[in-house]
């Protein structure tokens, strides 16, 4: 009999605790791969379009006008290597990129053959630029100068700035702060994982503290034992974490392809990766994790020698939950933002059981009845006892609260938010060389479509609001909608000035979204200078209007007050055809346009096919903090029979009394209940703060938008039935041993007259 | 039988060990009148804690039956199982107090919640609490709990709880086994005081035999004819 094996007798006598430190071990070791495998692979996919959309620079004017080909031209008399990049429409549909293949050669690199642009990019293909000006007409919007030396910043001359340069939509912000919370789940879930191996592990070590104590008198070295416990865990924790990290990225593919599409809902380009991923990563981390919440004993000392008393500890935690909540109350930075939830977390994490051992000792002391008191007493005790994985309970409830929340939030804003976008049946898109008014007045002369359709003009371009000082200004989306009607009229505004569709309508005004008027700090009724074309116009804003899905700024506006060089960047109409056959509508369009094809899209499937991913990135989401929930249940109920058992004797006293089993029982059953209960009432407030801080800080830093704070009794009541069946299971399972008349009292505490 | 304070007749007990019958106890009878005492001695497995067991109800022979304090339990009576228990509990609680070797005591309770919340439970006053306390010498431990007194400090505080309830029968199942035996000596010299006082019944299970020899009577499990 060696001593490793005499050390693992223990396990060999109680298998099933082996059993369940190893399940715990693989199902962690599973949802934070699953979590960590979702992350990565967005993250991967994030950067392979970043780095299709490489970032160069442009330059601009410094009073935010368009640039024209006299800025080009007196650029290059600078000295400046600039290439012209004029983006227009194709006459065989989408768009083409001009540009001039004698300044590209300012572009070539010696160390490659290829000048980056080459090719075909974002399924534009390039033409040279004299082809460029033919198609564009009269129309001089949309040229870019591109600079090859982006460090000629002070030679510039006067008027120009440099600006960045990308192609593609820019998901560089929101892919960020997605990837960014994210991160913060993973963080979470490690966290959670790492309190309920711990707090298995540990009871068993309890356990074994007096087969240790047994050695050490028969004079193995303290640090021999320790060695053999790290080995005893670290090959337990490899056997363990390969198969978890299989079962988690067989969990992330299962749920990634709907994540896959709908990261494709959100940023509008094949985003998700798919495979792939390295399995270092989680096998480190987990490795780590383990080792740490497994031996974080060895540490304790030097966390005595930091945190001092009992007392003075207690302080600490106070203050770092006092820094933590001021700190999400103020910070503007993500990254501080984090780290706030992450301090308030763990102070609520350390303050919970005492909070609950206190007021349990303090209703002891002020119950007459006795029979009471000792229930008071015995929860203080398992509030001690059962700290971490009651903690780990108290963490998963707090993050499925506001998920929750978040989550059917965000199902109903979207899904009101889309409908109204989505309002007309159809959604025709203006051919790049037709004329917009002359649909717009066929429109309007057809009698049918009066009495019982409804339809507008949309156009979309790009306007400027002008920097403060010599800040540059600020790029934003343009949205005209003209005439303003029942389409557009049920919007909801999330604040609005008297008779803002009517003012809209009559050019009176221009709405803001939310994102604009958040970054901007845009009020209501305040003027708000934009710049249009070559002409800068100041608007009295008459709505905000919320926008959710992209980070972008957008002011909706009439089409009649564009002037007449503002650089449209695509039309659509938006047709509800009433009687009317939705053929009839583009049979006419196609005659009064003289084309022979017309691009139309059923809102319906739109609509459908928007809520179908949607509803996969709730599922996803819904996913993976129910499981995170159900594995804090599972290992709570472990401990919570495991921990009973051992303090069954003490029942079974209840029962030598004279109290029925059923009497007992029923003693065991309030007491697991009131615990369960107990933290789950302390989950609340954490989880509505949480939401708070997800609500009303995460979002609009990272999104630019917010969603209506809701908060869902519904979900409090779940999350009390649950813990209410987490209690009753513990309880049941404990009346067994209420019955067995073999309990006898398991440990040296126990027959010291056992922890109180 | 039926003036005796308990009287049990051909009790039977058999348990396993794997798929072997280790048997307990053979068709064993024994009577106790009002204020006499009943030494169970036997070597280890010889089944004074299972006699014991069965004698308060807290296990079922295979066959036999217990009289006890006016009420009946036979193990081939088709009597519903809650019914006997609910009968047994009331005894238990009322009537018959049990001292064990070790942890007689709420570990969460103080010295005299535990006294208190025991009388309680038998519907007896708590005001005579804290005397029982002072009598067994341990008064000034009263709001200690537990785990921060001695051992033999513990026994005395589970011996006053059992007078506290003032039974008609104590069982005592090895109470001074943890002890040393000045604390041993002490504190069964209380037991057995108290209980000439209060003209309870006392069934002992011990291994002592200086202790046995001051019981009324004695019973060796390991030699006792079990038919």
């Amino acid at each position: 009999m060696t001593l490793l094996a005499a050390l693992f007798s223990h396990y060999r006598r109680h298998p099933l605790q082996l059993l369940a430190l190893a399940a715990m071990i693989v199902l962690a070791t599973m949802l934070w791969t699953g979590v960590h495998h979702l992350t990565s692979q967005a993250r991967a996919s994030l950067d392979q379009s970043e780095s299709a959309v490489a970032e160069r620079q442009q330059i601009a004017r410094q009073d935010g006008k368009p640039l024209t080909v006299e800025d080009f031209v007196e650029l290059r008399r600078a000295g400046l290597c600039v290439m012209p990049w004029w983006e227009v429409p194709s006459r065989q549909g989408g768009r083409v990129v001009g540009i001039d293949p004698l300044a590209a050669g300012c572009f070539e690199s010696p160390d490659s053959e290829e000048a980056p642009w080459q090719g075909e990019l974002d399924g534009r293909p390039f033409i040279d630029i004299s082809e460029a000006a033919k198609l564009a007409g009269k129309n001089e919007g949309g040229l870019t100068l591109l600079i090859s030396d982006p460090h000629i910043d002070g030679a510039l001359p006067e008027g120009y700035r440099l600006a960045p340069f990308r192609v593609g939509p820019d998901t560089g912000e929101l892919g960020d702060s997605f990837l960014l919370n994210l991160d913060a789940l993973g963080v979470l879930v490690l966290l959670i994982t790492a309190l309920l191996v711990r707090s298995v592990y540990l009871l068993g070590m309890a356990q074994r503290r007096d087969s240790f104590a047994l050695l050490h008198r028969f004079g193995v070295p303290q640090a021999r034992i320790n060695r053999l416990l790290v080995v005893e865990i670290l090959l337990l924790a490899l056997l363990c974490i390969v198969p978890g990290i299989w079962l988690g990225r067989w969990l992330a593919t299962g749920l990634g392809s709907g994540f896959g599409r709908a990261l494709e809902g959100l940023f509008d380009q094949p985003l998700y990766a798919g495979q792939g991923g390295n399995w270092l990563v989680p096998l480190a981390t987990m490795l780590t994790v383990v080792l740490v919440a497994c031996l974080a004993d060895f540490l304790r000392p030097w966390a005595r020698a930091f945190a001092g008393s009992s007392r003075r500890s207690g302080g600490l935690v106070v203050l770092v939950l006092i820094a933590g909540l001021a700190l999400s109350a103020w910070v503007t930075d993500l990254l501080w933002l984090f780290i706030a939830v992450a301090l308030v977390f763990v102070a609520a994490g350390i303050l919970a059981p005492r909070l609950i051992a206190w007021l349990a000792d303090w209703r002891s002391g002020h119950d007459r009845n006795l029979q009471a008191r000792w229930r008071h007493r015995e929860v203080s005790v398992l509030a001690r006892r059962l700290a971490l994985p009651l903690v780990a309970l108290q963490f998963a409830m707090a993050m499925v609260l506001p998920v929750q929340a978040l989550v059917t939030t965000f199902e109903s804003t979207f899904d009101r938010w889309l409908a109204q976008r989505l309002e007309a049946d159809y959604y025709i898109e203006v051919p790049e060389s037709a004329d917009a008014t002359l649909a717009v007045d066929w429109l309007a002369e057809q009698p049918e479509l009066a009495a019982s359709g409804l339809w507008h003009r949309v156009i979309r371009g790009r306007a400027t609001l002008p920097g403060n000082g010599d800040e540059a200004g600020t790029e934003v989306d343009v949205f005209a909608i003209g005439p303003v009607g029942p389409l557009v009229t049920d919007w909801q505004l999330l604040e609005s000035a008297s008779r803002p569709w009517q003012r809209l309508q009559q050019g009176q005004g221009v709405m803001v979204n939310e994102q604009l008027a958040r970054r901007q700090n845009v009020q209501v009724g305040q003027s708000l200078e934009v710049t249009l074309g070559s002409g800068s116009f100041e608007f009295p804003v008459l709505a905000t209007y919320p926008d959710y899905g992209r980070p972008a700024g957008e002011i909706l506006i009439h089409p009649s007050v564009l002037p007449e060089d503002f650089a449209t960047g695509f039309q659509s109409l938006s047709v509800s055809p009433g009687n009317l056959d939705v053929e009839e509508v583009t049979g006419g369009l196609k005659r009064v346009w003289q084309v022979d094809e017309l691009t139309v899209r059923d809102n319906r499937a739109i609509e459908e096919l928007a809520t179908a991913i949607f509803d996969q990135t709730f599922l996803l989401t819904r996913a993976m903090t129910t499981l995170t929930l159900i594995l804090a249940a599972i290992a709570l109920l472990m401990m919570g029979w495991v921990f009973f058992s051992t303090r069954a004797w003490y029942f079974r006293l209840l029962v030598v009394w004279g109290l029925s089993v059923r009497q007992a029982s029923a003693q065991l059953i309030r007491l697991s209940v009131s615990l369960t209960a107990a933290i789950t009432l302390l989950a609340l407030p954490l989880g509505i703060w949480l939401t708070w801080v997800l609500v009303h800080r995460i979002n609009p830093i990272a999104f630019g938008w917010s969603l209506p704070m809701a908060v869902y009794p519904r979900f409090w009541l779940e999350l009390g039935v649950l813990s209410l069946l987490i209690g009753l299971s513990i309880g049941l399972l404990m009346m067994r041993q209420l019955k067995s008349p073999t309990v006898a009292p398991v440990n040296a505490n126990a027959l010291a007259g056992g922890e109180r | 039988m039926v003036d005796s304070l308990l009287s049990a007749r051909g009790l039977n007990k058999q348990f396993r060990s794997g798929n072997e019958p280790v048997p307990v106890l053979r068709g064993l009878s024994l009577d106790l009148e009002r204020g006499q005492s009943l030494a169970l001695t036997g070597r280890s497995g010889s089944g004074k804690s299972t006699l014991l067991n069965i004698l308060c109800g807290l296990e079922k022979p295979d066959s036999g039956g217990v009289q006890v304090l006016g009420e009946t339990f036979d193990a081939r009576s088709t009597e519903a199982e809650s019914k006997s228990e609910r009968r047994w509990g009331t005894l238990r609680r009322q009537q018959i107090g049990v001292v064990f070797q070790e942890a007689n005591l709420m570990p969460a309770l103080s010295l005299l919640d535990n006294v208190r919340f025991r009388a309680r439970l038998a519907g007896q006053s708590e005001d005579g609490c804290q005397d029982w306390l002072e009598r067994l010498g341990i008064g000034e431990l009263a709001d200690r709990y537990p785990d921060q007194v001695s051992g033999g400090q513990r026994q005395r505080a589970a011996l006053a709880m059992v007078f506290a309830m003032k039974p008609a029968l104590i069982l005592a199942d090895e109470p001074t086994g943890s002890l040393d035996r000045h604390t041993a000596e002490a504190v069964i010299g209380q037991l057995f005081e108290l209980q000439a006082r209060q003209g309870c019944g006392l069934i002992l299970a011990t291994h002592d035999p200086e202790l046995a020899a001051r019981c009324s009577q004695h019973l060796d499990l390991g030699h006792v004819p079990q038919s």
